[in-house]
């Protein structure tokens, strides 16, 4: 690097740290404080009068303990009380999730192919000029801007020059492109991990063993996707984790516990009622409609939580156009001629 | 003590309160939020403990006991297990949406700073 080069670097360097310094670390830190303190106090004073740990059960998790194995013949009263008891707050709740996986989806989209001729530019020049004038940009933005420029173009190490070919390249020096899988051992171990793993959260689920049934196990699903994606790549997964496969799964899922706590409705005269027969304790479908409602939810958490999270991870680098009119590590698709 | 767990839920909830007062960037409110959510979770499964109970679980009594007198008998609250069970995961989702949220707003305005965001203000 260059005398200069590393002025402007250092230039660059001592800038970000001064505006981290400036602008980032608090904001009225007494204010912030004061009422923080507020807010625990009252808390505090709240926290003296409530339950402690010698005061008798609440009647609501009496009644569901009680009635667990002879009305639900579910050992797991916990299960009862979010199938069964409480089921119509877990409707609710289901959509609640099913709400924020359709806004991840919402926010996380890519940006549609232009369609057609609306001459939006042409109609909003006056107020675009009257709102955003368009200013040139500050010295340290092209600062940084430079520095970031260099920074992708150049991966070679400092003071030495990109090598010629590929061949010429020293061994060591990292490749252009990210590893997609981790190492041998890491993938070794994972797929030894992955089939108990599955097989443990299903299982669980299935002879409704675990508290709560749906919401751990569609968690589980979510970790073991997670994992294969972390080792392998997203190469591997790329034929389940997609739009086309997840969605219409998450829309099943929500249909059939719809169905399920409709058709109590339907059949029994109560949202939410058994309407199914009630197998022995301790077999897959002991608990009726509870064990329905669970494999529904597994599906519905499983395939919402997965959506919502490869969503994210998916996200392009669709960032704003700036100064000249290139936006930095974006394809430039759609982007407006100026 | 329970009442230690509760104290520490409201520390920790006031920690959260704090950040999201104080700091301007966004990732750090989002971690706040999340610190406030988990402080919901820890004093939820403070208020179901019971002391010298059992989990709510009624397979497998032990010997000389049957599963009636387990359901009478002294035991964790599941009412509030089952509300901290859906919390868990419902919070999950919504982090999501307030991390996608973020990642256009700093796509949009190159910014993490909230101060900065402030196109609406007319």
């Amino acid at each position: 690097m260059t005398r200069a080069g590393l002025r402007e670097h250092r230039a660059v360097a001592h800038a970000a740290a001064r505006e981290a310094t400036e602008r980032e670390p608090r904001h009225r830190p007494w204010l912030g404080a004061l009422l923080a303190a507020g807010t625990a106090a009252a808390l505090g004073v709240a926290m003296a009068g409530i339950p402690r740990e010698h005061a008798p059960l609440p009647l609501i998790a009496r009644y569901a303990l009680e009635i667990a194995i002879p009305r639900w013949k579910l050992t797991e009263p916990v299960n009862e009380i979010v199938y069964g008891t409480r089921g119509f707050d877990t409707f609710g709740e289901t959509f609640l999730l099913l709400a924020a996986v359709v806004s991840v989806m919402m926010i996380t989209r890519p940006r549609e192919l232009r369609r057609g001729y609306f001459g939006e530019a042409a109609a909003g020049a006056r107020e675009q000029r009257q709102d955003d004038p368009d200013v040139g940009s500050a010295a340290t933005e092209r600062a940084a801007r430079s520095a970031e420029r260099r920074e992708q173009g150049d991966q070679a190490p400092v003071g030495g020059a990109r090598a010629e070919t590929p061949d010429a390249t020293p061994l060591g020096t990292p490749a252009p492109e990210t590893a997609e899988a981790m190492t041998v051992v890491v993938r070794t171990a994972i797929r030894v991990v992955l089939p108990i793993l599955a097989v443990a959260g299903l299982y669980l689920v299935t002879w409704g063993y675990s508290p709560g049934g749906g919401f751990p196990g569609g968690a589980v699903i979510l970790g073991v996707l997670l994992l294969v994606y972390a080792s392998y790549g997203r190469r591997k997964i790329s034929k389940v984790i997609r739009p086309g496969l997840l969605e219409p799964l998450e829309l099943a899922g929500a249909g059939l516990i719809i169905m399920t706590e409709f058709l109590g409705l339907v059949l029994k005269g109560s949202f939410s009622a058994n309407w199914l027969p009630l197998a022995p304790m301790l077999t897959p479908l002991s608990g009726g409609v509870a064990q329905l409602f669970s494999a529904a939810e597994l599906i519905e958490v499983g395939t919402g939580l997965t959506i919502a999270v490869f969503a994210l991870l998916g996200m392009s680098h669709d960032w704003a156009r700036d100064d000249g009119g290139q936006a930095l590590g974006s394809s430039g698709d759609g982007e407006r001629e100026r | 003590m329970i009442l230690g767990n509760y104290l520490a839920s409201v520390a920790l909830f006031c920690v959260g309160l704090f950040v999201l007062l104080t700091r301007r960037n966004l990732i750090k409110i989002v971690m706040g939020l999340s610190l406030m959510e988990a402080a919901t979770y820890l004093f939820m499964v403070s208020l179901a403990y019971r002391a010298g109970s059992t989990a709510p679980v009624l397979a497998g009594p032990p010997a000389g006991k049957t599963a009636e007198q387990l359901a009478r008998g002294n035991v964790a609250d599941p009412v509030l297990q089952n509300f901290c069970l859906t919390a868990v995961v419902i919070g999950v989702a919504v982090t999501a949406v307030f991390l996608s949220v973020v990642v256009r707003i700093a796509q949009h305005y190159r910014t993490l700073d909230a101060d900065r965001v402030r196109a609406m203000r007319g």
